[in-house]
């Protein structure tokens, strides 16, 4: 099991280094076809781990295994250590399997690009990352995945190196995840004075004795850290920016797996939280400001990718309801699902984006319902699945979210109205998209540029990994009916006990309003975007803000970077240029006048040297004679 | 021994070299330098041969020998620097030998 573990983890940095390696003696494709292979290795070795772990007795599926002491300082002794559990087991899984998806789908949608064996290399690197996240065994190994994540973030969303908007988004990504990465890392430290490890038994097994102060500290930067990643409040502005990377980077890592890592940090380190409830509830709330604001926000974007990359903050947001108020398995259920029709969603609209030599601006969309069906219906499966209509798999991980928040009291009770309404808004967003890009009549930008994919190699990679996903987002919700049939908070249960327990009538409650509200949102949408008889509500107001994402990006520009540049300015001004240059000025002028003094003194005539050693051997034999 | 004192022996020595001395900072001819130089030699000479005698020994005496040649030799070298500025036209002037100012 722990070989099967060690072999998940290390396959895909094995094929980015020989791809790396290789360079040009591996073809472009064969570099696609190595890093799909490496993943598709990973995957098998995870259901491997997955069902050697089933066997065991359920108390008994932790094992960790150390292949070296990685660091040593003092007492501390830091070993390159995985865990596997069922947690880490449950998204190896997933980061895995979806990963291999995406990663042949992306063998289609990279081709002919220049530099396709450096994309594969990084999207290799990323799984690697990933999975180091997810099965490190003390939160050292955690952290180091973490920085590699957003590294590989980095390189994939600035792949496209000559574009500037790339460019810039990969920099605002990077520098709003070290944010993030800095404050975990505080964290970090004040586990280990405190606790003297990092090891996730010994720290979980002290977490009630820390004092309070610490507690909440340390639930902080672990907090702090899980924001970024994960695009909340107020850390996720570089989210939507992050789509100037390749259509497949967005569904890997800005929808599937790597903006989920905070939802699996806040599940994997529940002690630490639980022994800072306050914490706890704080990141509740922040997954449901997060989920309205964007919610608000896509309603507004008319870029394809920007308006599923706010649904991602807005599901994300749900996870963090969840996980916020106890209910962990929930959370990694509607993680899973999220996964699945988040991928299908990115995939199908990059097939879209691909069809339309890339475009992805949906107002100069239309009528494509018609002209690629297959895309249609399984861009509308992940729609369905995505505003959480049953029998599709948002249905079942998305309603005890809900309901979980309903049987949490006051402060729940609020959470579950802005849960509501989000479900609402869900609705709208997503199938006002559906109806702008695939309804009506084919535009003249579509007439114009719409070719078909063809039945080669590209469009059986594009095309079979988006049905498979059709599938799973259309049927992956049944492994689990709340209060009925329960296997993921069973298998689960050993990691993360939930604090909540909703009744059958909350659940009931909450799933149908859920589904009645999301039908009204798609109403609503069908009204105005697909029949037109609607008029839009017109809001100047309201419009101008939502279309600047609430000034977020211009108030972190007021309050972080002006002063920034103003200091540094300043300080050039009025520090460096006088003080630092002046003295090298001052110090060089000085040495200058001292040389052409000395000059003077040298006159080239023999007789004035035989003075000054003649008048100099007086003044010595005058000195000798003096003293003695 | 009869005689003066070795006091006057080296008031003469010193005085003939101070006299050298002078000639040498004071005159521009390279040849009363050269000359002057050989006084301030012989003024040494003879204040090692006066301390030679006054100790009754032999070094002094080999010194001012070694001294002499040393005179003599240099001598030949002066003289054949001047007369290679005769050669050359150039001013037989000291003070116009002074390309090596700073």
């Amino acid at each position: 099991m722990i070989a099967a573990a060690w072999i998940c983890l290390l396959t895909p940095l094995g094929a980015a280094l020989a791809i790396t390696l290789a360079g040009g003696r591996l073809s472009r494709r064969g570099a696609g076809f190595v890093a799909s292979a490496s993943v598709l290795v990973s995957f098998v070795a995870a259901v491997v781990t997955f069902a050697l772990l089933l066997g065991d007795k359920p108390e008994e599926r932790a094992h960790a295994s150390t292949l070296w002491s990685w660091l040593t300082a003092g007492q501390l002794d830091f070993g390159l250590r995985i865990l596997v559990d069922p947690l880490s087991t449950f998204m190896m899984l997933v980061v895995s399997g979806v990963g291999f998806l995406i990663v042949v789908y992306s063998i289609g949608y990279m081709d002919g690009d220049d530099e396709e064996r450096r994309y594969f290399a990084y999207m290799a690197l990323f799984v690697f990352s990933m999975l180091m996240l997810v099965q490190g065994g003390n939160l050292l190994m955690l952290l180091v995945g973490w920085g590699l994540v957003g590294l590989s973030s980095y390189l994939l969303i600035g792949f496209w190196h000559e574009r500037p908007d790339a460019i810039a988004a990969a920099k605002k990504a990077f520098v709003m995840n070290a944010v993030g990465d800095a404050t975990m890392a505080l964290a970090l430290f004040l586990l280990i004075q405190k606790t003297g490890s990092l090891n996730y038994e010994i720290v979980f097994f002290q977490a009630n004795s820390l004092s309070s102060w610490t507690a909440n500290l340390v639930a902080l930067g672990l907090l702090g850290g899980a924001v970024a990643k994960s695009a909340q409040l107020p850390l996720q502005t570089w989210l939507p920016d992050a789509m100037e990377g390749p259509t497949p980077v967005s569904a890997l890592i800005h929808a599937a797996t790597m903006v989920t890592a905070g939802v699996y940090l806040i599940v994997r380190t529940n002690p630490l939280f639980e022994a800072a409830p306050k914490v706890l509830e704080l990141s509740a709330g922040l997954g449901a400001a997060t989920l309205l604001i964007a919610g608000l926000i896509a309603l507004v974007q008319t870029d394809i990718k920007r308006v599923i990359a706010y649904s991602t903050m807005s599901q994300i947001g749900y996870m963090f309801l969840a996980a916020g108020l106890g209910a962990y398995a929930n959370a990694m259920f509607h993680l899973m699902t999220h996964a699945f029709f988040k991928a299908l969603l990115f995939m199908a609209a990059g097939i879209v984006i691909h069809a339309l030599t890339g475009e992805q601006d949906m107002r100069k969309m239309g009528g494509l319902r018609r002209l690629m069906p297959r895309t249609y219906w399984a861009f509308l499966i992940g729609a369905l699945a995505l505003t959480g209509m049953p029998p599709f798999s948002g249905f079942f991980s998305k309603d005890p979210i809900l309901a979980a928040a309903l049987a949490s009291g006051w402060y729940g009770e609020i959470l579950w109205v802005a849960g509501m309404i989000g479900a609402f808004l869900t609705g709208v967003y997503t199938f006002r998209m559906v109806f702008m890009v695939f309804w009506g009549e084919p535009s003249a930008f579509v007439r114009e540029h719409f070719h078909k994919l063809k039945q080669d190699l590209v469009g059986v990679s594009l095309e079979v990994p988006v049905g498979v996903l059709a599938v799973l987002a259309a049927f992956g919700g049944w492994i689990q009916f709340a209060n009925l049939w329960t296997p993921i908070t069973d298998w689960l249960e050993p990691v993360a006990r939930p604090l909540v327990e909703a009744t059958g009538t909350q659940e009931a409650v909450s799933s149908v309003l859920a589904v009645l509200l999301g039908l009204a949102g798609i109403g609503v949408a069908w009204a105005i975007y697909a029949v037109h008889r609607a008029e839009r509500p017109r809001v100047p107001w309201a419009q101008t803000l939502l279309e600047h994402k609430f000034y977020f990006d211009e108030l972190y520009d007021f309050v972080f970077y002006r002063p920034a540049v103003f200091l540094a300015v300043a300080l050039g001004n009025y520090v460096e240029r006088p003080l630092v240059f002046g003295s090298v000025r001052e110090l060089a002028e000085g040495v200058r006048e001292l040389g052409s003094g000395t000059r003077r003194i040298q006159t080239g005539l023999v007789r004035t040297y035989a003075l000054a050693i003649a008048a100099s051997l007086a003044v010595v034999t005058i000195v000798f004679v003096a003293v003695r | 021994m009869m005689g003066p004192d070795v006091v006057w022996y080296l008031a003469v020595a010193a005085f003939l070299f101070c006299t050298g001395a002078l000639g040498v900072l004071i005159r521009r001819s390279p040849l009363i330098v050269l000359l002057s130089l050989e006084i301030m030699l012989n003024g040494a000479n003879l204040a090692l041969i006066t301390f030679a005698r006054y100790y009754g020994r032999g070094d002094g005496q080999v010194f001012a020998l070694a001294v002499m040649a040393i005179a003599a030799s240099e001598v030949v070298v002066g003289l054949g620097l001047i007369v290679a500025m005769a050669r050359r036209h150039l001013d037989l002037d000291v003070d116009e030998l002074r390309t090596l100012r700073g």
